[in-house]
């Protein structure tokens, strides 16, 4: 039996043509409503995944993302400054020093830091200079490649900045060896990197 | 064939039941994707990331290359300037300014430590109280934000962001900054 045959109906009352317009109308109006019966969120889901990646992307890229383990944990300060983003990363951590993500050399005990700092055999001319090699070598290549990149920001290329994330118990024998490594290679500010804080820790 | 612009009850009911939405077989129901758990873990890593960003704000302090070094970036300093030098000891802060030696209590000139520490603490509310005293000493200072710190080879990094932080501005009226230029000196 055709359904669209209005004749196969035993009591007719409608033309076929009504009745076929009725039908297709009613085909129509239900169609319309079973569509809405469920939430269409593939829009929702392109908006949140794109937030996400952003969000990871950025925190990535920022300096918030200073990992904080017992090797390295910055120290605290009530300064509420924006943090500079300009520089090379120099990381000072208690067990090794790194010019951007490449380790530099390994430092010794705490105990021969505060005597001699790094060590007399990573020293330029024996125990009392503050000349550390290696370092130094390390922040030369990074200074030629940060001249070009201020050059072609068309920032002063006569010095450089850099980033200082230095361990809270760094001691100062070790901290003004690698500032005056850092002075040495033509790098002369620096942005000490610092975790805020409410109030002054004792 | 008698036919009429209404719909017969017979054929009313025709349409219903040939219009009504199809119901999925159980094996159809199964293109449409679940997403359900996808969200929960988007939401879940969502709020992770924002609460984990919160908690880490950093800032940065500006400081040029120790006096025994590097290249000369620094600003002269006048002879009629202050030129606090804070030193960092065992026993709590020495302060050198223009007119010597500052005496324990930061009472004038004289020899000692001038902030002794406190209960075996370093006192950096008494360091702050100086430094706000010696910066009125003189309308010549008003303009000084300059300062040298040095210390201890063994003193920590954290002691030293904190004289930083202590003589930044002043803990009666924080509107009024002291010192803000941090520059390191060498006495090793």
């Amino acid at each position: 039996m055709n359904p669209l045959d209005p004749s196969s109906v035993s009591e007719q009352r409608a033309s076929p043509a009504k009745y076929k317009a009725e039908l297709r109308k009613a085909v129509r109006r239900n169609a319309h409503e079973s569509e809405a019966n469920f939430l269409n969120i593939t829009a929702m889901l392109d908006i949140m995944t794109i937030i996400l990646v952003f969000l990871l992307k950025s925190l990535g890229e920022s300096s918030a993302a200073v990992p904080q383990n017992d090797d390295l944990r910055l120290p605290k300060s009530v300064i509420r400054s924006q943090p500079s983003e300009e520089g090379v990363l120099v990381t000072v951590s208690k067990s090794q020093i790194l010019v951007g993500d490449n380790k530099v050399l390994n430092l010794p005990g705490r105990e021969s830091l505060t005597q001699t700092g790094v060590g007399a055999q990573e020293k330029r001319s024996g125990p009392n200079d503050l000349y550390i090699v290696k370092l130094g070598n390390a922040l030369q290549a990074a200074r030629k490649v940060d001249r070009r990149v201020r050059e072609a920001k068309g920032l002063d290329p006569s010095s450089s900045e850099a980033m200082i994330v230095a361990d809270g118990t760094t001691p100062y024998r070790l901290l003004i060896e690698v500032l005056f490594t850092l002075g040495q290679s033509e790098f002369g500010k620096y942005h000490l990197m610092v975790m805020q804080g409410k109030e002054i820790p004792q | 064939m008698e036919s009429s612009n209404e719909l017969s009850a017979g054929q009313r009911a025709k349409i219903r039941r040939l219009s009504a939405p199809r119901e999925l077989a159980p094996d159809e129901e199964g293109g449409e994707l679940n997403v359900v758990p996808f969200l929960d873990i988007i939401t879940n890593i969502l709020i992770f990331v924002l609460a984990t960003v919160a908690v880490t704000f950093t800032s940065t302090i500006d400081s040029t290359p120790p006096a025994s070094g590097g290249k000369g970036v620094r600003k002269d300093i006048e002879s009629t300037a202050l030129n606090l030098t804070i030193f960092i000891v065992n026993d709590g802060f020495s302060i050198k300014a223009a007119g010597g030696n500052v005496a324990p209590g930061c009472t004038g000139a004289g020899a000692g430590i001038a902030i002794p520490k406190k209960n075996g603490r370093y006192d950096y509310e008494a360091l702050n109280d100086c430094a706000s005293k010696l910066k009125a000493a003189d309308p010549a200072f008003a303009d000084e934000t300059q300062f040298y710190i040095t210390g201890n080879p063994g003193t920590d990094y954290q002691t030293i962001i904190s004289v930083i932080d202590a003589v930044r501005t002043e803990k009666s009226n924080p509107s009024r900054t002291l010192f803000t230029d941090v520059n390191f000196k060498v006495t090793l």
